[in-house]
């Protein structure tokens, strides 16, 4: 059954649609992540369920009951901020506490529930700090304590990591997973980054422009694109489009090739073209080639690149991993 | 001792500073320092007489000392709580129009532009018992008017005129406190159901509690050692009613010619100064101290 349900809801800033009408139905305990380039109304979505937007139209309910008026406080959610928003002046006790002294949960009660979130976010020992004196991944953690103590239906993250350094980042990544499986809550994340959205995601919604592009699972989104622009964002490096007579020869108006299904071939293959440069990350290599009329291809392959710029190399598609798109973008089956 | 190429350049770039200083600073403090121990006047200038303490003895035993001090003392306060207050509740109640439509600022602020003496020339004009217009209106349509300016009432009309003048200056410094906290903080108090109410108590203020006490101290300051506005509203005021310490000084000073007397004033006003900032310090260190602590 859904918990979160999204009915025609959409967002007008003066005269500037941000979301057109949208539906959208998010499920008991799935963690649901929204994705698309910045100005795509992602987060924006995400205030209006939160209740720090108000809709211009449509209706938002959880659990069936009608939120759309509901101010943001009585609406069971918790938020986690991109700036983490701590509350300065009090330390991190007082900082998780807060939203249970809110609501007038007693001095004994609110003390335990401190505790044990300190306990699961391996806070204990910064409990009586103040957040100038924590490390960035140390405040996420609190803001995520802050919203773990509240035991809200659902929480809401607005690109929780884009603040912390990368290998912080992938740490935290994990983090929240566990998180998510520990305590099964529904968790609406936001992000910008495919690699997040892939990871952490039972679901993603791909937005664009305020509309969705598409909702699947990770496996299908990159399996089976609804449309060019989904193509596109999942996966790294981008996929490679090819227009023009080739893409018309299959009855397309783009096809579309990802790199780790372009092979290097000996002896003839589907395009010749030059190596312009390679890019070696260790484990694999990224091979960006110019071939005549296909245009500019990147090839993945595993390990080192087994060719250098200026090499005239032999490209073919995998079978069966090509896609077709029309005219709109749209993806042909 | 050796001083290595910056500590030499160093002392090269403060020394303006320093002969500044001295020639700003030292000299007149340590005339200051010589007149405060001398009986000195104006036809003696050039050739005090060392006396001692004796000028101190004499300002301490005067009781109009005191009483300017208690002026000063209870107008610095009063005007530093009154102006504090209404410029953070303006601040607040003001700051969705104000931070919208930045040309209000400018509206809001025009009383600070006008030199204080000017202010006070101006309202004893308007306050005048027989030319003004306020009592004359207040006489016309209540059929009596009070006296703004005689001994009962001066104390507060002064309050209110520097009240008038100055709580700009406070609204501007709590308009930027307030401005700068961000918006998600207090997106996250209301998820966290904080009442407007609680927000501004447990949020605001606190964030904004370092402004508070920096504006309550200049406006103390300004308030305490008020001359301009008052001299030109009151002067003295009836029966010395309003003289402020800054007042006391420069009638004994101009007025009695007792330059001695005055100078040992205003030694005496700088060492009371010294003790409550040293004291203030103090105050912090231990307060910070506890924090750390705890």
């Amino acid at each position: 059954m859904a918990q979160i349900t999204l009915d025609g809801v959409n967002k007008v800033f003066g005269k500037n649609t941000v979301i057109p009408s949208l539906n959208l139905e998010i499920g008991k305990g799935e963690f649901v992540v929204f994705v698309g380039p910045s100005g795509s109304g992602k987060s924006t979505l995400l205030r209006l369920i939160a209740g720090l937007e108000e809709t211009s139209g449509g209706r938002i309910s959880i659990e069936g009951k009608d939120v759309t008026m509901t101010p943001c406080g009585e609406r069971g959610l918790a938020m986690v901020f991109q700036s983490y928003a701590l509350y300065p002046h009090m330390t991190v006790r007082q900082n998780m506490a807060f939203p249970l002294e809110m609501v007038g949960e007693s001095k004994a009660s609110t003390a335990a529930k401190v505790e044990d979130a300190a306990r699961v976010l391996d806070l204990t020992r910064f409990l009586e700090r103040r957040p100038s004196q924590l490390s960035g991944g140390q405040r996420q953690r609190v803001a995520i304590g802050r919203a773990i103590v509240r035991n809200p239906t659902a929480f809401l993250f607005d690109e929780p990591l884009s603040n912390l350094d990368a290998a912080l980042r992938g740490s935290m990544r994990l983090e929240i997973m566990k998180l998510h499986q520990q305590l099964e809550s529904t968790m609406i994340y936001v992000t910008h980054d495919q690699v997040e959205a892939m990871t952490m995601a039972d679901r993603i919604v791909v937005l664009n422009h305020g509309v969705i592009e598409q909702v699947g699972t990770p496996q299908e989104l990159y399996e089976r694109p609804a449309n060019l622009f989904v193509a596109e964002f999942i996966g790294a490096p981008k996929m490679n489009r090819i227009g023009g007579r080739i893409a018309a020869a299959m009855g397309a108006e783009t096809i579309g090739i990802r790199p780790e299904h372009l092979r290097i071939v000996e002896g003839e293959g589907t395009w010749q073209g030059s190596v312009e440069l390679t890019e070696n990350l260790g484990a694999e290599s990224h091979v960006h080639v110019l071939c005549g009329e296909a245009g500019s291809l990147v090839v993945r392959m595993a390990g080192a690149p087994s060719v250098k710029a200026g090499d005239k190399i032999n490209l073919s598609p995998a079978e069966g991993f090509t896609y077709r798109f029309d005219h709109e973008g749209k993806a042909l089956r | 001792m050796h001083s290595t190429p910056q500590q030499r350049e160093g002392r090269l770039l403060l020394a303006p500073l320093v002969a500044f200083l001295i020639v700003f600073l030292s000299f007149p403090a340590l005339v200051d320092i010589v007149y405060a121990l001398s009986d000195v006047t104006f036809q003696t200038m050039r050739a005090p007489q060392i006396v001692g303490f004796r000028n101190f003895g004499v300002v301490l035993a005067d009781p109009e000392f005191w009483a300017a001090c208690w002026f000063s003392l209870r107008f610095g306060v009063l005007t530093a709580i009154i102006e504090c207050g209404l410029g953070l509740a303006l601040a607040i109640f003001l700051s969705p129009i104000v931070s919208r439509h930045g040309w209000t600022l400018a509206l809001i602020m025009l009383p600070m532009m006008v030199a204080p003496s000017m202010v006070g020339l101006m309202y004893r004009l308007v306050l005048h018992e027989f030319a003004g217009p306020l009592p004359h209106y207040l006489t016309l349509w209540f059929g009596t008017s009070p006296a703004f300016l005689d001994a009962n009432n001066a104390f507060w009309t002064l309050v209110v005129v520097e009240v008038l003048q100055w709580t700009p200056f406070a609204f501007l410094l709590f308009h930027v406190a307030y401005i700068s906290i961000p918006a998600e903080i207090r997106e996250a108090a209301a998820m966290d159901r904080a009442t407007a109410w609680k927000i501004l108590w447990r949020i605001e203020l606190p964030m904004m509690k370092a402004t508070i006490a920096i504006a309550l101290g200049i406006r103390f300051i300004d308030g305490f050692r008020v001359f301009d506005n008052v001299f030109g509203l009151t002067g003295a005021g009836a029966g010395g009613s309003t003289m402020s310490l800054s007042i006391y000084i420069y009638q004994s000073f101009f007025k009695g010619g007792q330059i001695g007397q005055a100078v040992a004033a205003s030694v005496l006003m700088f060492l009371a100064s010294l003790v409550v900032l040293y004291g203030a310090a103090v105050l912090k260190a231990q307060l910070d101290r506890r924090r750390m602590a705890a």
